[in-house]
């Protein structure tokens, strides 16, 4: 198959359209509208999260998000739901914020019990409890759950002691410390204004949307600003946990801390991220050698980029296979880890890689919810206002020496850290990765 | 051989769909063609679906609609392996493809100028599949890794135990994956006389979604998929065929065992075929047990009472018949029990007693606002507007909360006291290993 290289004037690009508002209370709005779309979804980020907990009180940012919708001073949850849900709508909560989507003709509906959320939750007693009860259910099942053990450990092994090794929800031991007291203090203290940034995207007209939050956020607190979160991660270094339990596959994760999505080589890295694991089908190398090639596995990919925050993500190659065929993975990902810091990538591959991120641009933008979320994404980030515009040909203009560069930078297949669930034992384990770590 | 065929522009009438302008062909080797014009944004959803699946096979057959779905990225006349992928990529675009119990079908998505790739790869793996030996043992280990996480997976286990108890011998009690022995005992040559038999145009129906031009459109489909040779009927009809087995005269229960702490229930009654009355009155009556926190499962068990960590209920309608499903978590500390009796009690209040008009207007306000959220994407215009074309009839498909504004309160009751009784259900528990609940 002939090479071919779009240009990317050549490919239709979303249109994202946006009005920016500085609200009296002190949060950020973004609004874009979009004439005639049938729903509006809102999304408001609050900085901080789990970063803020104690480590004996973890999950308690999540809890204090996860139940916004248990009730406010002025509506019951029961209210709420039978107001919103006959509507297509409904909000939730987590540790960074809320969102939700409604029929575009009631948005004022969803805004003005967003606002409440943020505002004046009730956290009712009996809810509280329940909510918790159905958690500590989940994480007790969670415990026993190979893949997601595996997934923590690989996590823990990477970050260590810093909140990002810790799960956003809790463990199953913090989460029973927990009472409404802390979360009701926690959203107190850190749900502020200051803090927030509001993005909503549908048929909704901005002035409109502005009126309606410099009212219902009148007397929302500003609070304080944060500052700059920590960054202090363990060294990188080879280490190895395992996760026993009698399954038919394991769960294999090898890695290590990644970048921030302000990276200059973060465009190479998303190009050589679909070169190496996650271009579509078998595009990737991974996927063709371990999956097309060598039949190992239904599900296996490699990237770094995706986890890319104001906070470094991680590299993660993450295979589910039989355990005899632990020892081939793990060749295959160092393998091809290696050889795309050695080797040039070869035209046409780069080719592939980079038409489809150029072609696939207006892909993503269909729902309201992803518009909103992208607005949210693009203000956090501190991307550039035309960043939509302007990311096909940032991509374009990636070279193969900038991939191998990129590669040889941000990739370390030596100081792996490595983490299983399933039916192999971490002696095994030592085995197969100690063997494949010398070349 | 190829035989050339005049296509007969057979467009009968133009309806909207989700904001969709659909248009209606018919090529005369019996390919279904449905454009659903939409210029919202610059995308395209191309999905040809094939009416096979899991309910067209033998028993010796269990698994092979699924492994052929791998297979059709294996290469074909004019496409080597991997090539589908690559020239998709290539062109900024997104592939994949599913296998249910009915159809099997493969979509493509683009950006609106570039789509008409689709089409020449889609009608080349239809008549041109190559099969290669090779490619089909390394690609059945692949499908051997899917089946072993799917027995990774509690509710996946479950699940399949209740598929076997209701249906018996019929292939809708067998999973879509199929068997470890079936799938081992599989040749190259019994996956090409499958595709023979399945894959050609009168038994597919070819779905384009979103910013085209409809009579470009057509004109890129004839010069791809109206030479392609039309099959005898008969060649296109499920090979195997059994009836569906009559519902037993009383409750059947199975327990399983998992060695975590999860109590997981599964209660399962066999229904009717999609697009009958009955099925429009399971979809409502699922809306009223779990769509939503303020539905009655979800409200009493989960949210005030605290019996149950989740709680779902799903109407599964198939072409021949069908499963009412309801999964349920016990909260730990219950009874398993308890649970029963309670979520026992919902369901005879639903056989005895209508529903408020304000509980059935909720709910057709509910399906209306999903109807709204489905249509936010047009590649889920198109997929529901193909799925039912294939199975039942893609008028069917996003019509505004019509068909489901016609069931009434003593549709519900009757309904339920009809096919939702205690009787004809299947009740699965998987349980903690070292306990013996119930």
């Amino acid at each position: 198959m002939a090479s071919v290289r779009l240009k990317t004037g050549q490919v239709p690009t979303p249109e994202l359209d946006q009005v920016v508002f500085d609200l009296s209370c002190g949060a950020k709005l973004l609004v874009s509208p979009r004439p005639g779309a049938p729903m509006t979804a809102l999304q408001v980020h609050i900085r901080g999260g789990h970063s803020l907990d104690a480590p004996d009180l973890g999950g308690v940012a999540w809890m204090a998000g996860r139940m916004v919708d248990q009730g406010t001073k002025l509506h019951t949850a029961d209210e709420i739901v039978d107001e919103l849900e006959p509507l297509g709508g409904g909000i939730n909560g987590d540790s960074t914020g809320l969102s939700g989507t409604i029929v575009s003709k009631h948005w004022k509906k969803l805004c003005m019990r967003a606002t409440e959320m943020l505002t004046m939750p009730s956290y009712p007693k009996d809810r509280f409890e329940l909510q918790r009860g159905r958690v500590l259910d989940r994480l007790s099942i969670e415990r026993d759950d190979p893949r997601s053990q595996a997934m923590h450990g690989f996590r823990e092994l990477i970050y260590g002691d810093h909140w990002l090794g810790r799960p956003h929800y809790g463990t199953l031991e913090s989460m029973s410390r927990i009472e409404r007291k802390h979360i009701a203090a926690y959203h107190k203290k850190n749900w502020v204004a200051s803090r927030a940034v509001i993005g909503i995207c549908g048929d909704v007209d901005p002035e409109a949307v502005k009126r309606l939050f410099n009212r219902a956020l009148a007397d929302w607190k500003a609070g304080r600003d944060l500052g700059t979160v920590e960054e202090d991660y363990p060294a990188m270094k080879r280490r190895v946990a395992a996760y026993q339990a009698k399954r038919q596959q394991v769960h294999l994760f090898l890695g290590h801390l990644g970048v921030k999505i302000q990276d200059p080589d973060y465009p190479a890295l998303v190009v050589m991220d679909h070169i190496l694991g996650t271009g579509p089908g078998f595009t990737n190398r991974i996927s063709r050698r371990l999956r097309d090639k060598e039949g190992l596995a239904y599900s296996v990919n490699a990237n770094i980029h995706s986890s890319a925050g104001n906070m470094r993500g991680v590299f993660s190659a993450y295979i589910g296979t039989s355990p005899e065929h632990t020892s081939a993975a793990l060749t295959g990902f160092m393998e091809e880890m290696k050889r795309i810091q050695d080797e040039v990538v070869p035209t046409p591959e780069l080719d592939v890689a980079r038409n489809y991120l150029i072609g696939s641009f207006a892909l993503g933008f269909e729902r309201a919810g992803s518009r909103a979320g992208y607005l949210i994404r693009q203000y956090r980030f501190g991307l550039d206002s035309d960043h939509l515009k302007t990311l096909p040909g940032r991509f374009s203009a990636v070279s193969a020496k900038d991939v191998q560069r990129a590669a040889q930078r941000h990739l370390f297949p030596d100081d792996a850290v490595l983490s299983s669930g399933g039916p192999i034992a971490k002696k095994a384990l030592l085995v197969a990765m100690g063997a494949k770590a010398k070349p | 051989m190829t035989r050339h065929t005049k296509t007969k522009a057979s467009e009968a009438s133009l309806e909207i769909r989700a904001g969709a302008t659909i248009h209606e062909h018919n090529l005369r080797n019996g390919l279904r063609v449905l454009l659903a014009e939409r210029h919202g944004d610059p995308v395209v959803k191309v999905i040809l679906y094939y009416g096979v699946g899991s309910r067209s096979e033998s028993d010796q057959e269990a698994g092979m609609s699924h492994f052929l779905e791998h297979m059709m990225f294996k290469g074909s006349s004019k496409y080597a392996k991997g090539e589908v992928d690559q020239l998709t990529t290539m062109l900024g675009g997104q592939n994949n493809a599913f296998t249910g119990n009915d159809h099997t079908a493969y979509w493509m998505r683009f950006a609106s100028d570039r789509w008409e790739t689709a089409l020449e790869i889609e009608a080349d793996r239809m008549t041109g599949l190559t099969l290669d030996p090779d490619e089909f043992n390394s690609e059945r280990d692949v499908v051997l890794e899917e089946l072993s996480m799917g027995e990774d997976d509690p509710w996946s286990v479950l699940a399949k135990r209740v598929e076997a108890t209701l249906f018996g011998r019929h292939p809708y009690g067998r999973p879509i994956i199929g068997y470890r022995e079936s799938l081992l005992a599989m040749e190259p040559a019994d996956m090409h006389a499958f595709h023979k038999r399945f894959y050609n145009p009168g038994n597919a129906t070819l779905v384009i979604g979103g910013d085209i031009d409809p009579k470009r459109a057509m004109k890129s489909v004839r010069k791809h998929f109206a030479k392609i040779e039309a099959q005898p009927k008969e060649q296109s009809e499920d090979a195997f065929k059994l009836p569906m087995p009559t519902p037993g005269t009383g409750e059947t229960r199975l327990r399983l065992h998992w060695d975590d702490p999860g109590r997981r229930l599964i209660m399962a009654w066999p229904s009717e075929p999609v697009g009958t009355d009955a099925d429009y009155d399971l979809d409502v009556i699922n809306g009223l047990l779990s769509n939503g926190r303020g539905s009655r499962l979800i409200k009493r068990l989960v949210e005030n009472e605290g019996l149950a960590t989740s709680i779902s209920t799903s109407n599964d309608a198939r072409v021949q018949a069908g499963i009412f499903w309801l999964f349920a978590e016990c909260a730990q500390g219950v009874p398993p029990e308890i649970l029963e009796a309670a979520i026992d009690e919902e369901l005879e209040r639903l056989r005895v007693e209508m529903p408020t008009a304000a509980e059935v207007k909720r709910v057709h306000n509910m399906i209306g606002a999903q109807e709204s959220a489905s249509g936010e994407s047009i590649g889920d215009v198109a997929e529901e507007i193909g799925s039912m074309a294939i199975d039942a009839t893609w008028r069917l498909a996003f019509d505004g909360g019509a068909g489901h504004r016609k069931v009434t309160r003593k549709r519900v009751t009757q309904t339920a006291a009809r096919l939702l009784t205690q009787e004809r259900r299947v009740v699965a528990w998987s349980l903690p290993t070292e306990k013996e609940g119930i």
